[in-house]
């Protein structure tokens, strides 16, 4: 089997579980579920087998449509960059389908779920693999769908309906600056194809326009829940949790950040620039935010924000490499931390309120030890995962000035605290409810996913342990950075503050919050600062008033317009119109032989006066 | 002494006018059905005095399908006037107004 055709039935194989899910399976929820998994294993083999023949890379291209001498085609770009993501999205998503074998065992509606996922990771992988503008779009549109259907898993609750909603317009604003951007492109550089695009770029660097990098990078706005589309991701939470871990924190969110790396090369530096605040103003907000949540998830989504800021800081700066690389250990642990919490939640009866559990430690050991690891990688504890990452892109920062590499560090010392907060009160101490009672450590299903992600979580820093034809684009930009001036001094220095960071985070929420706490403290000291910290910068309120007020009163208007003019003028006057000359027509139908003779009359003498040339 | 061409059309004329007015003064099916009639002839009349006068066949030629065309019309109109009559007990105009209401 050649490398293209591995990838084309890792491609097509979860769209026929998907279809056979969706036509067949609907009723049977456990058989749907092997089917997904199934799907799941097969996409991480061909995967393997594709890497192993891909030598190079990969290039093909299809013609799918074809409009006059415009063409969409569908093809594959496979380079080292789309096969350490591929590798990264089959394996995460293999374990969290296995994991999901445990969690939803009891839900009614497993079949819907599982198709969800698979057709999920169908799109999933064709952002990966695609090799056009417009191929990227179509999937990008399609992860939105499965996202929408996965967020909205349990129907019947009015937050998961509307967090439904809310993901998918959200980001259909970002899509709309996206697809804008794609016509542009398209219009500048008369293709979408990446390697087309790449090349005219390289011959001729003035052809970069900020403004199709700024409108493509709209796409990744939305999609990674950057400023200021950011507001889907937490209500986001209402979905089921291995969802949460596989779409919200591991790879459908990280797809708008591969997406800026795998088009790094359409960006100018003002763009980057501005892409770098961005994430680092995010990174930071985020981080503030996640101590006025008590909803275990969503203190995790907000982590998943800040990160995700941190990678988007990561390819602001230059470094796409490292904002991949960042990428891949946070997919890894964080998958780890929604998996663990997802554990909890479900040996919790679903108590997702973090003041409500405590104890947690005793309880389920092997959930606990796993979290305990995803958390210090998550901090950046020397020689886990995310130290590598994290301190790749505070050097990068600190190299390029003060203020930004000040900053991330802020947020690096604020994630180690809330996450200090969330272990202290949700694993120590004593059960705060009944259900925190009863607690019961979770089958082998899901633990297993959360033991190998907990190695990769601790392992997955340590490049030389990737296999050869991955995270070549990571060596690059690392070897880039450790040729800049002052690379040593900063990487010391970043070393130091970083653990003294992750340390002083964990230590200070312990003594702040408390071993095992059963209420907020900052809520019952400072209600004012937990209060603005809950608020989130009032950015739902605005929204809120924004559509209430500002775009529902455009809207009454445009509805009273359309109801006077369109529907009163237009519509019914021309019918009226019409209806006057019916009423002056049907007063000749006299239904009087007579009548009609003097018609008849009329229009004889008519067509005489017309023959004769008299009118 | 010969008749000029003019006598004939003032015949058939006259003839036309009094079978237009009977078309549209009359009440009953059958008389509007002479008159109409009338001004069959009145054209035959005008027609002949045109071939006679032309020297052509034409005219003549043209009278014979008007009368012979007029006689299956007279056929059919008449039985349709009796048909009328068994069904309505009536010929008269103005009360075959079935149409307005």
């Amino acid at each position: 089997m050649t490398a293209t055709q591995s990838l084309l039935f890792a491609l097509l194989t979860p769209l026929a579980s998907a279809a056979l899910i969706a036509f067949f399976l609907r009723r049977r929820g456990a058989l749907a579920s092997y089917v997904s998994v199934a799907a799941a294993a097969a996409i991480f083999v061909f995967t393997v087998l594709a890497i192993r023949g891909m030598g190079e890379g990969v290039v093909a291209s299809w013609d799918w449509l074809t409009f006059g001498n415009f063409n969409v085609s569908m093809g594959f770009l496979f380079d080292g960059t789309s096969a350490t993501m591929l590798t990264m999205v089959a394996f995460v998503g293999f374990l969290i389908h296995v994991f999901s074998l445990g969690y939803m065992a009891d839900d009614k509606a497993r079949a819907r779920f599982f198709g969800g996922l698979s057709i999920f990771m169908f799109s999933m992988l064709g952002i990966i693999l695609a090799d056009n503008l417009i191929m990227i779009f179509i999937f990008w549109e399609l992860v939105g769908f499965s996202s929408y259907m996965l967020i909205g898993h349990y129907l019947d609750t009015e937050e998961a309906a509307a967090a439904a909603k809310k993901a998918f317009i959200v980001n259909r604003i970002g899509d709309l600056g996206f697809l804008v951007g794609i016509v542009y492109a398209y219009w500048h550089f008369g293709t979408t194809n990446l390697s087309e695009m790449q090349g005219i770029v390289a011959a001729n660097s003035e052809l970069i326009s900020a403004t199709i990098a700024a409108l493509l990078a709209c796409g990744f706005i939305g999609k990674s829940a950057q400023f200021p589309l950011h507001v889907w991701l937490p209500d986001a939470m209402a979905g089921p949790t291995p969802v949460s871990a596989l779409i919200h924190a591991a790879t459908m969110v990280a797809a708008g950040v591969y997406f800026l790396i795998r088009i790094t090369f359409l960006f100018p530096e003002s763009i980057l620039c501005g892409i770098a605040i961005l994430g680092t103003s995010v990174a930071v907000y985020a981080g503030f935010c996640a101590y006025g949540q008590y909803d275990i998830k969503k203190i995790l989504a907000y982590s998943t924000l800040s990160q995700l800021g941190y990678m988007a800081a990561a390819f602001g700066l230059g470094y796409p490499g490292i904002a991949l690389f960042h990428l891949i250990t946070h997919a890894f642990f964080k998958a780890l931390l929604f998996l663990g919490a997802g554990s909890i939640i479900h040996g919790c009866h679903h108590e997702q309120d973090i003041f409500k559990m405590g104890g947690i430690f005793k309880k389920m050991p092997v959930t606990s030890i796993t979290f305990l690891l995803g958390v210090l990688a998550l901090c950046g504890v020397y020689g886990f995962s995310g130290y590598f990452s994290k301190d790749a892109i505070l050097i990068a920062a600190g190299l390029q000035g003060n203020v930004l590499f000040t900053l991330l560090t802020i947020g690096a010392l604020l994630t180690a605290g809330y996450m200090g907060r969330l272990v202290w009160i949700v694993f120590f101490g004593k059960p705060k409810s009944e259900a925190a009672e009863h607690a019961h450590e979770s089958g082998v299903a899901m633990l297993l996913p959360l033991i190998i992600l907990a190695v990769l979580s601790v392992a997955g820093g340590y490049l030389s342990l990737w296999p050869e034809q991955l995270g070549q684009i990571i060596r690059d930009s690392k070897d880039d950075l450790h040729h800049l001036a002052g690379y040593d001094a900063m990487h010391f220095r970043v070393a130091i503050l970083g653990s003294f960071a992750a340390i002083f985070g964990l230590l200070c929420s312990l003594l702040f919050y408390g071993w095992g706490a059963s209420e907020d403290r900052l809520e019952k000291k400072a209600g004012p600062v937990y209060g603005f910290l809950k608020a989130r910068l009032w950015f739902d309120e605005i929204y809120g008033y924004y559509v209430a007020k500002i775009q529902q009163r455009l809207a009454n208007l445009l509805s009273v317009l359309d109801i006077f003019l369109i529907k009163g003028v237009l519509v019914r006057g021309s019918a009226g119109v019409v209806g006057i000359f019916s009423m002056a027509s049907k007063s000749l139908h006299v239904g009087n032989i007579h009548g009609y003779v003097y018609w008849f009359l009329i229009g004889m003498i008519f067509f005489w006066v017309v023959a004769a040339g008299l009118f | 002494m010969t008749i000029g061409l003019n006598a004939f059309l003032l015949v058939s004329g006259l003839l036309f006018a009094i079978g237009l007015l009977g078309v549209i003064l009359r009440r009953n099916t059958l008389v509007i059905y002479m008159s109409l009639e009338l001004m069959l002839n009145a054209v035959n009349i005008a027609l002949v005095a045109f071939s006679r006068y032309n020297g052509t066949m034409d005219g003549n030629i043209f009278v014979f399908f008007i009368i012979t065309v007029a006689a299956a019309e007279v056929a059919v109109g008449l039985a349709i006037i009796v048909a009328l009559f068994r069904r309505r007990q009536s010929v008269m105009v103005d009360q075959l107004n079935a149409l307005s209401r």
